[in-house]
């Protein structure tokens, strides 16, 4: 008996596994069939040279993004998976007001864009630390990492002040956010980034696996979500716009803290699209660098996947005031 | 079948980031030389993880628990991340960069983003530059030649005879262009390098060309009417894509 339901077992199996191949091989020729027929007739009409334009900008950006995305999602669920919460009780001070300096300047450690941070800062969150302290390190670890304070040495050659402004500017934008949030943030605004819990609490590699799987995936979908916003207003809006606007040094300021945020520029390359914005004042520029790593099209929809969109709304609305009030008064200081 | 979403996705992303970056160089369209190692590695651990999740399901199913590596709490708690058991909805979107690099890889930017890019050029001082290495003719990258044109007051490009690669572009006037598109981490922050070239016939646009010819001295360094710099044309022979379109700025 034993047998004979194994054999039936075996020849079931293997009859399935004939179907699936037959009908995913049928549909795979037929897909297949259709784009390569349909694929030039309709690239001639469609692909003029701005959608091809667009596709570029919007592959370039998820491209880019994709393995700084792919660093923070292992961190984040390292964390989640090997770290014990007991630790960051023990690393960060027990009171907020404390806690948010020190995870901002603690962002100093995480060497990557901004794509980055935000599973990270997730998974801070799920491992009991206080909210506008992971918030802090959210928005101070793509802005002060070594790798971004040395690409904007190297963009602005000769003038230190420019590094230095950008470091002070955005540690205090970061740190003015985390206790803004410890005295004026509702939890309610905040979804906990929840994620499958089947393999919890015990940790461990399975743990791991399954979240980095759903964090990749999750962030993934909104990267792209983003780039194609930030592909969609590189086409569109005309750069010969920013000309007209050089000659005030409020707008300016104001001008290239918006355009930060629209443009998507990764933290690591920003620099340099600010030292090319040559008609500008340094402070508006300083802003451009400040905001650009806090606020922008692509960050705004990652965390909308990863906190809730009441969350990313008001968050980045409050931020990106706060960063340009923050570079104003430095760009004043320093520059 | 539909436990296998996750799996796919994974996999898919990380065959289409290996095609450009590791079995062609299809990836210099997007980005820049130095992201390769990142890219391939991204890529493998993309791919390793999706055969592991793909073992993990299975496993999962021979155990008859088929919400193993799904949400049990309720998916509309939370809004944007609803859950199937294909994973998060909105990975899907995933797909959308992932096959179009695989089927059709969108071509490097070209004329199009040159035109629409206004006439800016780096802030910096007027100064002198090292000296140009020997060489007859010289090779030059258009960021090098426009620099060294427009601000240097040693004059080094004086008398050299150079030669630049990149394509054309023709403005209202009739007059061309080489040039070519300067991209420091990613295409979506490329700035434009251009000379215009005199003494020859200007090829159709968007054609990649490399020209020979000495530098045009026009006004003094760092003045406006010193930009865009201007090349006399000794010839101006056309030449296939490079593998890397752009200049690392």
């Amino acid at each position: 008996m034993e047998n004979q339901r194994t054999v039936a077992d075996g020849i079931r199996l293997g009859l399935r596994a004939l179907v699936y191949a037959v009908l995913g091989g049928a549909a795979l020729l037929a897909i297949g069939t259709v784009v390569s027929v349909l694929g030039p007739m309709l690239a001639l009409d469609l692909y003029t040279p701005p959608v091809a334009a667009w596709w570029t900008v919007f592959t370039a950006i998820t491209v880019q993004g994709v393995p700084f995305l792919l660093l923070g999602t292992v961190v984040s669920a390292a964390i989640g998976a090997f770290v014990p919460e007991r630790v960051f009780q023990r690393l960060l001070p027990r009171r907020t007001a404390l806690a948010v300096p020190v995870a901002g300047a603690a962002g100093v450690v995480l060497p990557g864009c901004e794509c980055a941070s935000v599973p990270v800062a997730g998974s801070l969150m799920r491992r009991g630390v206080a909210p506008a302290a992971a918030l802090a390190f959210l928005l101070s670890a793509p802005a002060i990492n070594p790798v971004v304070l040395v690409a904007t040495s190297v963009a602005f050659p000769g003038q230190p002040e420019m590094v230095l402004g950008r470091l002070v500017a955005s540690l205090a934008t970061a740190v003015a956010m985390g206790w803004l949030w410890a005295r004026f943030g509702r939890e309610e605004w905040l979804r906990p980034p929840k994620r499958p819990t089947a393999h919890e609490p015990g940790g461990g590699p399975r743990a791991f696996v399954s979240g980095l799987q759903h964090d990749f995936l999750h962030a993934g979908g909104f990267l792209v979500v983003g780039a194609a916003a930030a592909a969609t207003f590189d086409i569109v809006v005309p750069t010969s716009l920013l000309e007209v606007f050089t000659g005030s040094a409020w707008l300016s300021v104001l001008l290239l803290a918006v355009l930060a945020v629209v443009l998507c520029v990764c933290s690591e390359a920003d620099a340099f699209v600010a030292a090319s914005l040559s008609g500008f004042s340094p402070t508006a520029r300083l802003a451009f660098m400040v905001v650009g790593p806090m606020v922008d099209l692509k960050l705004i929809a990652l965390q909308t996947g990863t906190f809730g969109r009441a969350f990313a709304l008001r968050f980045s609305s409050v931020t990106w005031l706060v960063a340009v009030a923050s570079s104003v008064l430095v760009g004043w200081w320093l520059l | 079948m539909r436990r296998y979403g996750p799996a796919v996705l994974l996999a898919l992303v990380g065959a289409a980031i290996l095609r450009v970056s590791l079995f062609s160089d299809l990836y210099l369209r997007y980005v820049q030389v130095g992201l390769r190692p990142y890219l391939v590695v991204s890529g493998v651990v993309l791919v390793l993880l999706a055969v592991v999740v793909a073992v993990l399901v299975r496993t999962a199913g021979e155990q008859e628990d088929p919400e193993v590596l799904e949400d049990p709490e309720n998916p509309d708690s939370h809004p944007g991340h609803t859950h199937g058991p294909a994973g998060p909805r909105v990975a899907w979107f995933l797909t959308l960069p992932a096959l179009a690099l695989l089927l059709f890889p969108p071509p490097a930017l070209g004329s199009y983003s040159a035109d629409r890019e206004a006439d800016r050029r780096a802030a910096r001082g007027v100064g002198t530059f090292p000296a140009l290495p020997a060489g007859n003719p010289l090779d030059l990258t258009l960021g090098d030649f426009g620099s060294r044109a427009v601000y240097d007051t040693g004059r080094s490009l004086k008398g050299r005879t150079v030669r630049l690669t990149g394509f054309v572009t023709r403005d209202a006037g009739g007059t061309w262009y080489i040039t070519r598109l300067l991209v420091s981490c990613c295409a979506a922050d490329a700035t434009t390098a251009k000379a215009e070239v005199r003494g020859a016939g200007a090829p159709p646009v968007d054609t990649w060309v490399t020209v020979t010819g000495t530098w045009h001295p026009e006004g003094e360094p760092g003045s406006d009417a010193a930009w865009p710099p201007v090349l006399d044309a000794t010839s101006v022979r056309r030449v296939p894509q490079p593998d890397n379109p752009y200049e690392k700025r």
